[in-house]
This record gives C-alpha cells, sequence and structure tokens, in this order.
C-alpha cells in the first residue's frame, strides 16, 4: 500500500517538475557589456563589476556604476563616480554624456541627465540606447577650464525583456526574501521596510530604510539610489521614487514606490558614504 | 483509522488517474470535479480580483464635489446634453453610450469628425490613477474637460461651454458652485482657448481680460467636476465570476451548485495561472492601470500614435492637472503626479490597460479597435508568446476556448446608483 502510495505521489512531483526543469535549463543567461581598451592603470573600484577608464588625457578617473549589472535597450540609469587621477573626489565638474552608435555615426534624441550627488558621484538618468547592437557612452568632464574626455564600450547592448520572456526565466527556486541584508562588497547592511504594513500591488507606497556601516554605527549622510526592475519582464518601476535623509539613526525615507505587475521584483539600492560605494538588491515576490 | 487511510489512498489514486488524463489528454477532455479545488494562494488571486475586495470609492482630493449629489445630478444632465458640441448632436454619451456600457461600438469613435482612437469603457473608471488610454489627465474631472475642446470630439470651446451653462443651467450651478456672472454673447467669444491647433480661438483667448479667462476657466472646471461626480458613479455588479469567489470562498466545491462552469473554471485558472492574465488584468477592475505596448499592428491610413510617450509631458504641463490651481487636492494629495515616471522611451507606443469587467459585451477591442472579437484578441495573444510583456506563452487553441468561454462569466448589469442620481 505504501509504495502505491508512493509512486502516485511521485508522479505528481514528476510530472509539473519536468515541465519547470526545461524551463529552468533555457533559463540561464547572462551577458556583460564588455570594456575594451583598458588602460593599464591602478584605478580604485568602489565596486566589483563597475566599469572603470581613465580620460583621455589622463586628468582623471572615472567608474560607471550600472545598477542592474547591463546596459540594456531603452532607458538605462548610471552612475559615474569622477576621482583625479592623482586621487581624490572631484566634485562640481560639469559632466556631458552622450550615447553614440559608432556603426551608424548617430546618438539618440533624448539627452542624459546628470545630477551631481557628492563626493564625486553623479547619476546619469535617461540614458537611452533606442535600438541592439554596438553602443559607446562619451563622457566628457569640465571643470575649471580643463575638459577630458573618456569613452565606455559596449560592444552588444541587447534587449533584455525579449530576452528573459523568451526564456521565461522563472525566479530562482532559492531565492533570498530576506528584508535586511550586507551590500555586496558587505560595506554597509541595508534594511527596508515598507510603511504601513504588506506592500500592495498598485497602491503608491513608501519604504524606510536602515542603514548601517559594517560595525553596526548608524549612516546618517549617504547618496542612496533605489532602483526596482523586473528581470523576467526587463522594466523598472512605473514611477520615479524620491529619497530622503532622515538624518538620525541611519534611516532614509523612500516615497513612490509602485509595483503594477505581480511577481517577481528586484530592487537595488547603492549606498555612498564616506567615499565606499556599494549596493544590494532584494528580491520582492508581489502577489 | 486503517479504512481512512485505504479511502484516503483511494481518492488520491482517483485523482491522480484524472490528473493524468487531463495532463496527457490537454484540456478539451475531463476538467472534472478537480476544477474547483482551489490553492490558498489561488484563493487569494481569487479574492484579489473578487468585487467584494474593491473597497468604496476612492476620494479625489482633486475635486471636492466628487460626492456631491447635485453636482452628480447636474453632471448627468451635462453627460447627455448634445448642446456641447459645434453640430449641437455630440454629447459624452455619443461615444459612450449608456445602452453599450458607456462605450461605442465603432473601432474608432466618431463625435464631430473619426478620433485616432477607440472610445474607453467608463466603467468604474473612477477607480483608474490616469484617464484616456495613454493617461494624459490625472483626474476623472480633467478628463472630462479634454474632449470638449478637441475639434474631432465636441468641437466647441470653454468659453461656449461657459455660456451655455449660464444660459441654460444657471440655477443648478449656481446651487453647487455659488454665483455665475453673466456670459452675455456680446462679451464673450463664442470660440476661445488656449489652443495650438487653433489660432484663431487662440487669438480670441488671449484677447480676453486675465479676469475673463479666469472666470471661464472656473466655470469650465466645475463642469468638468460635475460630470466627474456622475461618472463616478458608473460602476459594475457582481458577476458570476464574482458569485463563484464568493463560493470558493465558503468551501462550496460541488460542481453542479457552482456560478461557473467546468470549462469556465478552467479558463480562469489559466487566467490567473499560466495564461499570465494577471500579470496586467490584475485586481478588481482587472487592470493595474499602467500602460504597455502590446505591439499591435498599426491601424492603416492612421499616423503613428506614441501613446503613452507623449502623455507624460501633456500631464504635467496641464492647468488642469493634480497640482494646478483648479485642483482641490494638497500637494500631497497627488502621489501618482508627484512620482511620474518620465521615461519617455520605456512608454512608446504604450497603452492603458483596460478594464476586462463587462468586456465580451462591447466589442471591438483595443486602443484603436484593432479587433472585432474577443477570440481575435486571444489569438493576437496566442501570436505574442515572445513579448515580454505578454508572456501568455503556449496557448492551445482549446485553451482560447477557456479563457473566453471565462471572459464571459465578467459581465454583469451597471450599477444603480446612475438610477438615483436624478
Amino acid at each position: 500500500m505504501k509504495r502505491i502510495l508512493f509512486v502516485i505521489v511521485a508522479l505528481f512531483f514528476f510530472l509539473p517538475g519536468c515541465a519547470a526543469q526545461k524551463e529552468q535549463t533555457a533559463g540561464h543567461m547572462e551577458g556583460m557589456a564588455e570594456e575594451h581598451g583598458h588602460e593599464d592603470v591602478k584605478i580604485t573600484r568602489h565596486f566589483d563589476d563597475s566599469l572603470t577608464k581613465l580620460t583621455d588625457n589622463k586628468l582623471y578617473s572615472l567608474e560607471l556604476v550600472i545598477p542592474v549589472k547591463n546596459v540594456k535597450m531603452g532607458v538605462n540609469t548610471l552612475e559615474i563616480i569622477v576621482h583625479h587621477a592623482t586621487g581624490g573626489d572631484v566634485a562640481q565638474a560639469e559632466l556631458t554624456v552622450t550615447p553614440w552608435m559608432p556603426s551608424m555615426g548617430h546618438g539618440v534624441m533624448q539627452k542624459p541627465v546628470v545630477t551631481e550627488r557628492g563626493g564625486g558621484l553623479y547619476s546619469i538618468d535617461n540614458v537611452v540606447f533606442s535600438m541592439t547592437g554596438h553602443w559607446q557612452l562619451q563622457v566628457k568632464i569640465a571643470k575649471d577650464d580643463k575638459e577630458d574626455t573618456a569613452v565606455f564600450d559596449f560592444p552588444e547592448v541587447k534587449a533584455m525583456g525579449h530576452e528573459h520572456a523568451m526564456m521565461h526565466a522563472p525566479p530562482p527556486k532559492d531565492l533570498d526574501y530576506s528584508t535586511t541584508k550586507m551590500t555586496a562588497n558587505d560595506a554597509f547592511k541595508v534594511m527596508y521596510k515598507s510603511i504601513g504594513g504588506q506592500i500592495r500591488i498598485n497602491r503608491i507606497h513608501s519604504w524606510e530604510l536602515t542603514v548601517t556601516d559594517s560595525g553596526g554605527q548608524p549612516v546618517n549622510d549617504a547618496v542612496v539610489t533605489v532602483v526596482g526592475d523586473m528581470p523576467e519582464h526587463g522594466h523598472g518601476l512605473p514611477t520615479q521614487p524620491e529619497i530622503t535623509p532622515i538624518g538620525a539613526g541611519g534611516l532614509y525615507r523612500v516615497d513612490g514606490m509602485k509595483f503594477t505587475m505581480p511577481g517577481w521584483w528586484v530592487v537595488t539600492i547603492s549606498v555612498r558614504a564616506n567615499d565606499v560605494h556599494d549596493s544590494v538588491s532584494f528580491n520582492l515576490n508581489i502577489l | 483509522m486503517r479504512n481512512y487511510l485505504i479511502r484516503a489512498t483511494g481518492t488520491l489514486i482517483t485523482s491522480s488517474i484524472i490528473f493524468v488524463i487531463v495532463f496527457l489528454n490537454a484540456p478539451g477532455a475531463a476538467w472534472s470535479m478537480d476544477q474547483h479545488d482551489w490553492s490558498d494562494q489561488e484563493k487569494s488571486i481569487l479574492r484579489s480580483l473578487w468585487i467584494g475586495s474593491l473597497g468604496p470609492l476612492p476620494v479625489d482630493p482633486s475635486n471636492k464635489y466628487s460626492d456631491n449629489p447635485g453636482a452628480a445630478a447636474l453632471g448627468k444632465k451635462l453627460f447627455f446634453e448634445d448642446k456641447f458640441s459645434g453640430n449641437k448632436k455630440v454629447s459624452c454619451a455619443t461615444c459612450h453610450r449608456e445602452d453599450y456600457f458607456f462605450t461605442d461600438n465603432l473601432p474608432l469613435s466618431h463625435g464631430m469628425d473619426t478620433t485616432p482612437r477607440r472610445s474607453m469603457p467608463l466603467i468604474g473608471v473612477a477607480y483608474n490613477s490616469w484617464f484616456f488610454w495613454d493617461g494624459r489627465t490625472d483626474s476623472l474631472w480633467s478628463q472630462a474637460l479634454g474632449p470638449i475642446e478637441n475639434k474631432l470630439e465636441h468641437g466647441i470651446s470653454r468659453t461656449m461651454s461657459a455660456y451655455i451653462i449660464s444660459k441654460y443651467y444657471r440655477t443648478e450651478y449656481e446651487g453647487i458652485f455659488g454665483p455665475l456672472p453673466d456670459f452675455m454673447e456680446e462679451t464673450f467669444p463664442h470660440h476661445a482657448r488656449p489652443a495650438l491647433d487653433d489660432p484663431d480661438a487662440l487669438k480670441a483667448w488671449v484677447l480676453m481680460t486675465p479676469d475673463q479667462r479666469e472666470e471661464v476657466n472656473k466655470v469650465y472646471v466645475n463642469m468638468g467636476k460635475a460630470i466627474a461626480a456622475f461618472v463616478r458613479t458608473i460602476l459594475p455588479q457582481p458577476s458570476p465570476f464574482d458569485r463563484y469567489v464568493e463560493q470558493i470562498l465558503a468551501g462550496e466545491t460541488l460542481s453542479s451548485r457552482m456560478a461557473l462552469t467546468d470549462a469556465e473554471a478552467a479558463g480562469l485558472r489559466l487566467f490567473i495561472g499560466r495564461a499570465k492574465c494577471t500579470n496586467c488584468h490584475n485586481g478588481p477592475m482587472f487592470t493595474n492601470s499602467d500602460f504597455h505596448n502590446l505591439g499591435l499592428p498599426p491601424r492603416e491610413n492612421v499616423a503613428p500614435d506614441m501613446g503613452r510617450a507623449s502623455a507624460i509631458t501633456q500631464v504635467l504641463s496641464s492647468q488642469f492637472n493634480c497640482l494646478g490651481k483648479y485642483s482641490d487636492a494638497h500637494p500631497n494629495d497627488c502621489p501618482e503626479l508627484r512620482f511620474i515616471d518620465t521615461s519617455n522611451k520605456k512608454y512608446e507606443g504604450a497603452f492603458k490597460t483596460p478594464t476586462l469587467r463587462n468586456v465580451t459585451e462591447r466589442p471591438p477591442y483595443m486602443h484603436a479597435g484593432q479587433f472585432a472579437t474577443v477570440r481575435e484578441v486571444l489569438k493576437f495573444y496566442q501570436s505574442q508568446a515572445k513579448n515580454p510583456e505578454l508572456g501568455h506563452a503556449g496557448l492551445t487553441d482549446e485553451e482560447l476556448d477557456l479563457l473566453e468561454a471565462f471572459l464571459h462569466t465578467l459581465s454583469s448589469p451597471l450599477t444603480s446608483l446612475q438610477a438615483e442620481v436624478k
């Protein structure tokens, strides 16, 4: 009797399991924009997987941070950290960022929006790659009558959403949904909490973040950015959230969070404080 | 105990056999009594789609008259008023027909002329965050004002609207909104509006004094607020689907007593499961009120429609938005506008997810009436397995039958609230 039971139970698990397995195998894909022409210069990275560049006249070193790991066709939000080649943050520089498609000899209508965040960090919103293929990001830095340039190269910008959908990538089975995590390089501990309890789909709501350093001390003066992404669909949040430091207890308020699709979301929070830049991704399952 | 075990095992064997049959034969075969068994997670999804989860009408902080019965009564008259049009034949109800679930049966709506899009259904529209297919307004009252000055729709102006109100609706208007100045035919231009598509109307508008323009704007806005107070009351009533959810939540499973047939329930199971329809059609109005580009075929002889992408600057710059001077809202009560996603590129060709309540009763479909039947819509989705926004992968024709059967269960009469508004 027990054996029959076992076979039947096994049958139950096996059949749907097959389908799931098939999807999983097809589902593995990750492509990183490679960096060409990497100069042999020592640049202190704040981020393991960021791209670094020395400017053409060797005035500055640049670190390009892509919060969602890869640039993609469509709208991207990036961060650039500018240092003097000799060391030290570069504040109040004028950055001009231009997406360029070398093979076509054209750029895009949309102009990236540069906002200085302090401590040499500049966030670059609205970086549009209008089609798939080889793209460059031309960066011009102007400060005190001096100008220098650098070009970041993305040999193969893909339409992320489309590829993800073709694979129907389900969320990895062992997805970590914890709300408190260390950042990638263990520089900060970040906790998020939805104000007003459980996150409800289609409702604008606010989050409260608590940021502490590795020693557990609150970090009050960090520059924090929040990017949401839906890996299975390749699009971000339907809103542009705002982050306000509370000024004590390592607390930050994030207003304007909204999720309009059920399923797996990834919210990446980057923190820059005391010259350290690190980020952490939280998984959410929106019902 | 042993007996129980044997019986339980027996049930398990039976259900496994049925399961295997269903699995191997695919749909069309036996959906069986299991069709009405739902897991706890499925039940929570069903509850989220249930009309009982709709909650009270959301307060519109930008319209302090939105729950004013007098305003709703006036709004109802204005909604059906033909005088608000260039040929005195077009009212809101021309394209939002009461006998057709407050939309019309045309692929492209026709007011004074043919418009580039289909008329939106008004059922439960007050639960939206954005209005029009592209969300170019952020309130129902500012939405109501758009068509009045659109050449293809009502084709008149705000000055003409104020004149009609003062001539035909003065008493009712003043009872709600306070004293109305005289809009004499001799002193006010009939066709004056801040329009870029009509130089004569624009010139007439700028030649008016600031005070005159302000007076006209106030009447025009109040007119929109009255219409909105009426349109808010157009609500769905419980459908067979809603009654079914109540049965499921109450623990009912007997097939013969259920409000949905086995096939309809099988369609519902696809709808919330593998077909992933609830990615966008979620919540009790079956819409996330968000914007998506489905890769629909463009209409012939119609200019490319940028959808949401061109609406973002429109709503941000509108004098009638939630943060504007004619809004009754505190700036903190305008979160949708404050946190609006301005990434134009992301929203090229994107249109708002429409409600699915009463969907099978009101063809044609999509923002430009691209499809004549629900079946054509489902066929399109079936063909779009690779589109990231859709991903209704691998549906068979038999499964489309089930989905279509389920969609029919979302129909219900509209609420009687409007009848109370006399």
